[in-house]
């Protein structure tokens, strides 16, 4: 009879425990460990160009030639709505959401309702296809997300005045919540071909309580005709 | 419109299995890609540095389109001067998601609306503004601000 109540235990046990929702709580939301950058941030100010008046970016030749060319109106990659690449999706002045599952950090940017993907499972894969945001990993350090992007197709402006790149471009994000309401990127961009050196750029974002991401449609095609 | 099929595991175990999958997933890729290289449709986050940003231009009109859509909402307005001639001026407003937090709906503003539009002239000369607001006819105000 003390076996057959120990056997009852032992099942009420086993079921109390996988009832607890403290078991699974891990799989449902960003665990534990992982640090919190969950929910919708905006910038706190807009950064046209990453070099302002005054500053010059340490450019190659080519690059140098390219930039001169840049012309908002006539040549900026936006004007076929194809993507920002990065860094200048994280400089829109268009909300973004942040959502983290056990294998990925995402940013759902409202400019374009583009999805970014940062893959905190694996690492870079070998040959690469080029692609106009790249391929980005992270990891944590401490409260620290360390995101490592390579992979770019070389089609993008770096900001929103022009600045360029190559496929060689590697952005390395240092991006963390400093506050409950306040999140930082730090850049590093590095590509050999275009910049004689690494060079750094920053966004602070602020949180959007209530905020939504809206749906983002190109559908206006006619913005280069307004000059009649 | 797109027809995803639900495979079942036989068919992912073999090699050809898998570049059957790999065709439909570029197909299903190619189809949504088209639907984006529309080559007239924009994008621009453009600067300000078109529009002359030390002061405000004031046009008094009669609306006769608002374009409700991204990246850039605009309002279409017809001036009548003094000489009896007609001018059209061209209001540049924000994306819609950014205009619905202040407010903005797809009707605020409808042809035939008498409004005054208040902004940043282009830098050019041409009848085109960055909006800032507009003034209704009995006088209510209309922020198109948004940051």
């Amino acid at each position: 009879m003390l076996r057959k109540g120990l056997r009852h235990l032992v099942v009420a046990g086993a079921a109390l425990f996988f009832a607890l929702p403290s078991t699974f709580a891990q799989s449902a939301s960003p665990s534990a460990a992982a640090p919190d950058l969950t929910g919708v941030w905006m910038i706190d100010h807009f950064q046209p160009a990453l070099f302002p008046k005054g500053t010059t970016p340490p450019f190659t030749p080519w690059a140098e030639a390219q930039f001169k060319k840049a012309d908002t109106k006539v040549n900026d990659p936006n004007l076929a709505c194809l993507p920002h690449g990065i860094p200048r999706l994280m400089f829109v002045p268009l909300p973004m959401e942040i959502m983290q599952v056990p294998d990925k950090v995402l940013m759902y940017q409202e400019a374009g309702n583009q999805l970014r993907q940062i893959h905190m499972n694996r690492e870079h894969p070998k040959d690469l296809d080029p692609t106009y945001n790249g391929d980005s990993v992270g990891k944590w350090e401490g409260a620290t997300l360390v995101v490592d992007t390579i992979g770019f197709n070389g089609l993008t402006w770096l900001d929103h005045v022009g600045l360029p790149h190559t496929e060689s471009l590697h952005v390395v994000e240092r991006i963390r919540r400093v506050d409950r309401n306040t999140l930082r990127d730090d850049f590093t961009i590095e590509d050999a071909k275009a910049y004689t050196k690494s060079w750094t750029a920053s966004q602070t974002y602020t949180l959007k309580p209530g905020w939504e991401i809206a749906e983002y449609v190109c559908d206006n095609n006619k913005y280069v005709y307004h000059e009649k | 419109m797109f027809a995803v099929h639900a495979a079942t595991p036989e068919k992912f175990n073999t090699s050809r299995g898998i570049a059957v999958t790999t065709k439909y997933f570029i197909f299903f890729f190619a189809i949504v890609t088209s639907l984006f290289l529309q080559p007239d449709a924009v994008f621009a986050h453009h600067s300000t540095a078109e529009y002359d940003m030390t002061a405000l231009t004031t046009v008094k009109g009669t609306v006769t389109q608002f374009e409700w859509s991204n990246p850039h909402a605009y309002i279409y307005i017809e001036v009548k001067n003094d000489n009896g001639k007609t001018a059209k001026w061209t209001a540049e407003l924000a994306s819609l998601g950014m205009l619905a937090r202040v407010n903005w709906k797809r009707d605020s503003v409808k042809p035939g609306d008498e409004i005054s539009i208040v902004g940043n002239r282009a830098r050019n000369g041409t009848n085109q503004m960055r909006l800032n607001k507009i003034v209704f006819a009995d006088g209510q105000e209309l922020s198109a601000e948004v940051r």
